[in-house]
């Protein structure tokens, strides 16, 4: 028997009734590799991490990215994706106590790659960009940044990623968030219905 | 959307005696101050199972209930309107990516979840194992559905672990859109002409019992569901939802002049409780467990998607990849 659905299309894609299906069972990275999306929500202010996507590449990450986390565009002003696996995450502290106080290395003399600096000021937010070091590795921009940016505040966390293996979008290319101009029928404000009530129960009283 | 009423998982009595004492006291310590727990961090195994299976369902019920909304954009009365259901069924797919996410910081990858929805291993929300007949019944899920699972959200969104929690306040924000769109479709109806007035009255007839069922049964206070709660993950009773549910709206269903099918709904004025008739608990435990009117279109729909779909994902899969968890 076919499955018959309310809906026509349903009906006509010819799908078998029967429960007695074969187990599917997805491969290993079936829906790929992971990437981290950040968001700068304004000019000015930091990039936040804003969340996880899967994606067969970069340019994909960033697409997918652009969909998921910015597709209310008036609250993106730049995007950039990395790939998980290129961020380098520290210990996490908790209780007020700053991970920067466990870091003991060196810093070294070396300016090999450029490296960005992402912190965690409150469990349970978003990491936040900080700044960029000259180091020589991931341990040695660890270093250095807690030179450029330890403070009074505890950090919780720190994520750090080489420079090169961001995607960011560019300032030319700001009008990709530009889509339809009247996009207000995905705000609630749009549907505003107060004053149909209020006719109704006029109407009925 | 959501729904709520979560199975947990029956625990054994070992569960904690297994645990580390000293992390163990850490980590409640760290929940005691109000402390977000990260993916990294020491938890205990129950903690990690039981969030994982909550976070997994509630991810699976937001693909499953795009489906009956979904069929629905077509045949939405005008343009408007179908903009707007197409943008709430994105989200509602995009709130599963974000779940889908932060249920595999705990250790499940993507894929073996997909994989148990599709084999019927895993549960997802209840109410969408029911036909939507007509636009009204889209109209319905869109505001009552949402409401319900909005309640359960934010209740959660204050939980103890941080994945979970970031990416329900992004979908609460969304949420909001959401609700009252929906509540804009049902006032369009209700204050409509008799034929609209029927048609959403009938909606609401039909949708009644699984949406008294959309929160799940009393919870017997156990020691299990002590601790989860103790714990953070379970942040308030399926009662509790419940009645903050019929609080706050069926005031609003019953100033369109609407009915629900229940004769002992009403708000007991000394207590400020909501009474009702119980719905039949029988059917719930019926349709849940794979023998409701939609169960088999839902998971073949699915299944369909998945099958006609792998080829693409199995050109685009580069050789090298390697899986990594996502990190927050």
């Amino acid at each position: 028997m076919k499955l018959k659905s309310l809906d026509p299309r349903v009906t006509r894609l010819g799908i078998s009734e029967s429960t007695d299906q074969e187990i599917i069972e997805k491969n290993e990275l079936d829906q790929f590799e992971t990437y981290e999306a950040f968001i700068e929500t304004k000019e000015g202010k930091p990039f936040e991490h804003a969340g996880s996507i899967h994606a067969p590449n970069e340019e994909m990450a960033f697409l997918f990215a652009k969909e998921q986390y910015s597709r209310r565009g008036m609250f993106c002003n730049a995007l950039c994706v990395v790939k998980t696996e290129n961020i380098k995450v520290s210990d996490y502290t908790d209780n007020g106590i700053d991970v920067y106080n466990l870091v003991s290395a060196i810093p070294s003399g070396i300016e090999r790659d450029s490296f960005e600096i992402f912190h965690l000021a409150k469990r349970g937010k978003h990491h936040k960009y900080e700044g960029s070091v000259m180091a020589k590795d991931f341990e040695d921009a660890l270093a250095k940044a807690k030179v450029d940016f330890q403070s009074e505040k505890p950090v919780f966390n720190i994520w750090i990623v080489k420079s090169e293996h961001i995607l960011a979008s560019d300032q030319d290319d700001r009008d990709i968030w530009d889509t339809l101009k009247e996009k207000k029928y995905r705000d609630a404000i749009d549907y505003k219905a107060g004053d149909k009530i209020k006719a109704f129960k006029e109407q009925q009283a | 959307m959501y729904g709520g009423g979560n199975s947990f998982e029956a625990m054994k009595a070992t569960a904690l005696t297994d645990e580390d004492p000293i992390k163990l006291a850490e980590f409640e310590a760290r929940i005691d101050r109000g402390e977000k727990i990260e993916p990294s961090d020491w938890m205990p195994q129950l903690y990690r199972k039981q969030l994982t299976r909550m976070i997994e369902q509630h991810a699976h019920s937001e693909i499953i209930g795009a489906l009956p909304e979904g069929t629905w954009i077509t045949r939405a009365p005008g343009f408007k309107r179908k903009l707007a259901l197409m943008a709430k069924v994105q989200d509602e797919v995009g709130h599963a990516q974000l779940l889908y996410s932060a249920a595999e910081t705990l250790g499940k990858p993507r894929e073996e979840m997909i994989t148990d929805l599709i084999n019927g291993k895993s549960k997802y929300s209840n109410i969408f194992n029911y036909p939507a007949f007509t636009w009204a019944d889209s109209c319905f899920i869109s505001w009552l559905v949402d409401a319900g699972a909005i309640v359960n959200q934010i209740a959660n969104s204050k939980g103890s672990y941080g994945p979970y929690c970031r990416a329900l306040e992004r979908i609460c924000a969304e949420e909001s859109f959401h609700l009252k769109y929906g509540h804009h479709c049902v006032i369009h109806l209700a204050t409509g002409t008799k034929v609209q007035r029927e048609m959403m009255q009938e909606a609401f007839n039909r949708w009644w019992t699984p949406m008294m069922h959309f929160f799940g049964p009393s919870d017997k206070i156990s020691v299990h569901s002590e601790i989860l709660m103790r714990w953070k993950v379970k942040m308030s009773s399926n009662d509790e939802c419940r009645q903050q549910f019929l609080d706050m709206y069926v005031p609003k269903i019953w100033e369109l002049g609407l009915t629900l099918p229940d004769e002992n709904l009403r708000k007991d004025p000394e207590t400020g409780e909501w009474q009702f008739t119980e719905p039949d608990w029988e059917e719930f435990k019926r349709v849940i467990n794979g023998d409701g009117p939609c169960n088999k279109e839902r998971l073949a729909v699915r299944r369909v998607a998945e099958e006609r779909g792998a080829w693409v994902r199995q050109a685009l899969l580069a050789p090298k990849a390697k899986y990594v968890a996502p990190l927050a």
